[in-house]
């Protein structure tokens, strides 16, 4: 029990001289996964819609040659980025634009190329999500619309997308959960985040393992809170489940309907043996 | 020919080398309401698919009001022009019943939404579904899906309406409530082809009645004709085996 004793002494101790430090991080993280998260959403949004426009033998060879390209370059984009770790993304954008225009182009703010390397990978993943979102609905639902008239984007619009979207509502939730903890990679780049706050607080007291669980009881507390406000999230989406039933359909088997199987026997109402059966009991 | 919504000439349909419909020949006439008939991969669905592009046809082709469908008419008019009921109802689930009827009209017809919604209550009364305006899709039994479906088709003010077996996957007691809804409609002067397994129905209601069988249609008269004195032997056989069921 004793060592536990220490341990806690210990974190309070890095709290003490820390604790603002660790926080600004707590900060710097939910704010980059956020935005990063909400920007590769779009990225991927965009990509898996690109992606799921139909083309048939009779259109054109400029338009089905633009539409395979686009398939192509992201086919490309998703392999490349979703199968390189993030971290080698954040060095080749930070030092290698620098590198290779001889220090003409490059990111001056920390933060922009942060959020730009999270978006992009975020978007690399969702664009694979949209696109499983997309041809997950039912074939039905395009011909519905096609069949009173509605065009490809009209559909996509009002149709597919909503029901998409709703459908991949936990895969974003995931990946702003991966966002929140992967993020830590970008101390490689100096981002200001949570894990960064770690390294410079274990940099100057030597209290290794403390500062850890201090990391660790952070990191679970934000994505502890993420995943509630998630579910949160998806049932005020999906509504009340409770539906008042309207009782006045006039037509389910109420009298005088094509077949109501009460029809001509006598005990139809509008029969006259109805009325005399009445009258017998 | 004056006087002929749709003809369909030479009409082919292949899945790969699996020929679905083999040359169908057929014109359709203002009011009709011509239900086609056959076994299981004849053909039918096959042929109200291809008659508004929801398959393209191999070879041939569609004239509607005397002009070719897919090249002198727009594809979305001729589509609100030619209005489809589906076997499995197709409703838009993310949206509840008023905005599946108002969605095209506003999308399609460019109509405001004070005005679709007028329509739209219009034909939900027409088919007994007013009252269920808010509820979704999902919150309906099957029967009432169709009802809304055809609602929806309806509002679009279309000049045929093709149904794709519209009961075939209704729970039989709701079978009647959907084809009573249909009877009105033809009783209104409503063109409709109508593909469907519902023998009895098509013996009353019908002003014609297609045979089909392997991608042909074998037999084309009155129900009266039809039913009771079948030409073919095929056409017999089917009926034998139908009816013997059925009635």
């Amino acid at each position: 029990m004793d060592r536990f004793a220490l341990l806690w002494a210990d974190i309070v101790k890095l709290w003490t001289k820390y604790g603002a430090s660790y926080l600004n991080g707590m900060g710097n993280t939910l704010v980059l996964a956020l935005v990063g998260t909400v920007l590769g959403c779009l990225i991927g949004l965009i990509c898996g819609v690109l992606n799921t426009i139909p083309y048939s033998r009779k259109d054109n060879v400029v338009k089905r040659f633009f539409l395979k390209l686009i398939r192509v370059v992201i086919r490309v984009y998703v392999e490349v980025f979703r199968g390189t770790p993030m971290v080698l993304q954040a060095v080749f954008f930070y030092y290698g634009l620098p590198y290779f225009t001889n220090n003409a182009v490059k990111f001056t703010s920390i933060w922009l190329v942060s959020i730009v390397v999270v978006s992009i990978n975020t978007g690399a993943y969702m664009a694979e999500s949209v696109r499983g979102g997309i041809i997950s609905i039912d074939k039905g639902q395009t011909e519905g619309a096609t069949a009173i008239g509605m065009t490809h984007w009209q559909s996509m619009v009002h149709v597919i997308l909503p029901q998409a979207v709703r459908n991949i509502i936990p895969q974003i939730g995931n990946n702003f959960i991966i966002n929140v903890k992967d993020t830590s990679v970008m101390f490689i780049i100096g981002f200001p985040e949570f894990f960064s706050a770690h390294r410079a607080a274990v940099g100057a007291s030597y209290l290794y393992f403390p500062s850890a669980t201090v990391e660790m009881v952070g990191y679970l507390t934000m994505t502890l809170i993420s995943s509630f406000l998630l579910r949160w999230v998806e049932r005020k989406m999906d509504g009340s489940s409770n539906y008042e039933l309207v009782q006045e359909d006039q037509l389910t088997l109420t009298a005088g309907t094509y077949t109501h199987p009460d029809r001509g026997t006598p005990f139809d109402e509008t029969s006259k043996e109805f009325e005399k059966g009445k009258g017998e009991n | 020919m004056g006087d002929s919504l749709l003809q369909v000439r030479h009409l082919s349909k292949s899945f790969g080398s699996h020929e679905v419909l083999k040359d169908i020949d057929f014109t359709v006439d203002t009011g009709e309401v011509i239900c086609i008939i056959g076994s299981s991969g004849s053909g039918k669905s096959t042929l109200l698919r291809c008659i508004n592009f929801l398959e393209q046809p191999t070879k041939g082709e569609i004239l509607y009001h005397g002009k070719n469908a897919e090249t002198e008419w727009k594809r979305t008019l001729y589509h609100s022009k030619v209005g489809m009921v589906f076997q499995s109802f197709n409703l838009f689930s993310n949206h509840n019943v008023m905005e599946n009827c108002v969605l095209g009209q506003m999308q399609v017809l460019k109509i405001k939404r004070a005005e679709a919604e007028k329509r739209a209550i219009q034909y939900l009364e027409k088919v007994g579904m007013a009252a269920y305006r808010k509820a979704r899709p999902a919150q309906l039994s099957g029967g009432q899906k169709q009802r809304v479906a055809i609602a929806r088709a309806l509002c679009m003010e279309p000049e045929i309406l093709l149904f794709d077996e519209p009961t075939s996957a209704l729970d039989p007691e709701m079978v009647g409530e959907v084809l009573s809804v249909m009877q009105d409609l033809a009783s209104g002067g409503m063109t409709m082809l109508i593909v469907t397994h519902e023998m009895s129905f098509a013996r009353d209601v019908a002003s014609r009645v297609l045979f089909m069988d392997g991608g042909v249609i074998l037999e084309d008269s009155k129900p009266s004709d039809l039913f009771t004195a079948p030409k073919m032997p095929r056409t017999q056989e089917f009926l034998k085996r139908v009816l013997s069921r059925q009635l």
